[in-house]
């Protein structure tokens, strides 16, 4: 990231390479609309360039830094009105293009079967919570409506489950 | 209160995953300015939905590569952070309520002393680069006194503190008892007339050691200053003096800051 900050093309490349599909994946499992997904993981990327000298190492991994950006940009979209509109009308299974084009990475793989695994561990409740939350794009009053439970109750369970989350895959 | 903050603290997850609408939103990243501990969590739960998110990677329509490049070639970087003093930002942030700029990434994003300062480090070295009328030996003071700069913002305890004052400005002080120093940068202090002086003291009961003067501010700001020879028990004074300093104060205190061990 440092020489992606001196405007090193070749070190973004790199950056590009290895990051642009956990960001378009995040960004598509929550928006699901493959145009608007393209233009949210162009505008991330762009933001990654043109703001890699603010990334500080000392403050978390690249990885996380792109992929907050990330999640945070496909949430503005969600909750933008209009959006959200887009998002009614093409509600439904979410599109599955052709398998070349929408395959797991290898390595991400792995990474998966632990989330999966400890995602396992939590309790119904956690697990809907996380997963409404983070990859519904849902606020946490949302998310009680959908689950029909407490504020407060979605609340801890959220943090809860995170944090078990956290300590099940060894996450500093 | 104490209600109040813990109620607080179990947002920590919530805003994570970005479950939070803007106004709490809001309310939460100032909170997380003032609780160390609820900003160590976020990072840690910040990295876990991190995971999350990897776990459904897929690989992105080839054109996007493209394109992403393109828009590259023709898109300026923004420079690193220099004028991104503490006291700046929590100014900056406490005046956003409501105002989060979209599509930026910085909340959630939390300063820390050691990276702030060292921030606030390169602001010296540019603060004395660009004075034409350094000597030589001066510029071999500056660059010491940078690294005694770096060497307080690096230290293992160092403690961020910001505080008003009572003249309308804000001083922000990171200060290490191992290294028995701290360094000291304000916003919105009103400028002084020629004649007068910010001095900048430490105080004991019944004494008051002088520990340095504040530069002349530049847009607001006055450069770090390092203050050597802090002792336990000590708390940070700021007086209006005399140009030139005294030997004790002569006015009363527009800050006076206990360090809570």
């Amino acid at each position: 990231m440092r020489h992606v900050a001196r405007g090193d093309e070749a070190a973004f490349e790199a950056v590009y390479d290895q990051l642009s599909r956990p960001v378009y994946g995040l960004i598509r499992k929550v928006l699901r609309d493959p145009a608007q997904s393209d233009e949210v993981t162009q505008e991330v990327m762009l933001e990654v360039w043109r703001t890699a000298s603010r990334f500080d190492a000392a403050k978390g991994s690249a990885i996380t830094w792109v992929m907050t950006m990330a999640h945070r940009r496909a949430i503005d979209r969600v909750r933008s009105a209009s959006a959200q509109a887009l998002r009614e009308q093409k509600a439904g299974p979410m599109y599955a293009g052709s398998s070349e084009e929408v395959v797991e990475a290898v390595e991400a793989r792995m990474d998966a079967e632990r989330v999966r695994r400890c995602l396992d561990s939590l309790t119904e409740l956690q697990r809907e919570s996380i997963g409404l939350a983070y990859y519904g794009g849902y606020t946490y009053q949302q998310v009680a409506g959908l689950l029909d439970s407490a504020l407060g109750t979605v609340k801890t369970r959220i943090r809860d489950g995170l944090i078990r989350m956290r300590d099940c895959m060894g996450v500093s | 209160m104490r209600f109040l903050r813990e109620e607080l603290h179990t947002l920590t997850g919530a805003y994570a995953l970005d479950a939070l609408d803007s106004a709490e939103r809001d309310r939460f990243s100032r909170h997380l300015q003032r609780c160390q501990a609820c900003a160590n969590e976020v990072r840690g739960l910040q990295a876990t939905a991190t995971k999350l998110g990897t776990a459904v990677a897929a690989v992105p329509p080839a054109y996007l590569r493209e394109r992403v490049l393109a828009a590259v070639a023709s898109t300026r970087q923004l420079p690193p952070e220099t004028e991104q003093l503490p006291v700046r930002r929590s100014l900056r942030l406490s005046r956003a309520s409501g105002s989060r700029r979209p599509g930026t990434a910085r909340d959630g994003w939390f300063p820390r002393p050691a990276a702030l300062l060292a921030a606030a480090a390169v602001g010296v070295a540019v603060v004395l680069g660009v004075t034409q009328t350094v000597t030589v030996r001066e510029l071999g003071h500056a660059r010491a006194q940078t690294q005694a700069v770096e060497t307080v913002l690096s230290a293992p305890d160092a403690r961020l503190l910001t505080r008003s004052t009572s003249n309308g400005g804000r001083a922000t002080v990171v200060v290490s008892e191992s290294r028995h120093a701290l360094v000291l940068t304000t916003s919105g202090l009103p400028a002084l007339p020629a004649a007068k002086v910010y001095e900048v003291w430490f105080m004991a009961p019944g004494v008051a050691r002088p520990a340095g003067l504040l530069p002349s501010p530049s847009a607001g700001q006055t450069a770090p200053l390092l203050a050597e020879g802090l002792a336990a028990g000590d708390r940070i004074g700021v007086t209006v003096e005399p140009a030139g300093g005294t030997a004790r104060p002569t006015t009363p205190p527009i800050l006076l800051m206990s360090l809570p061990a």
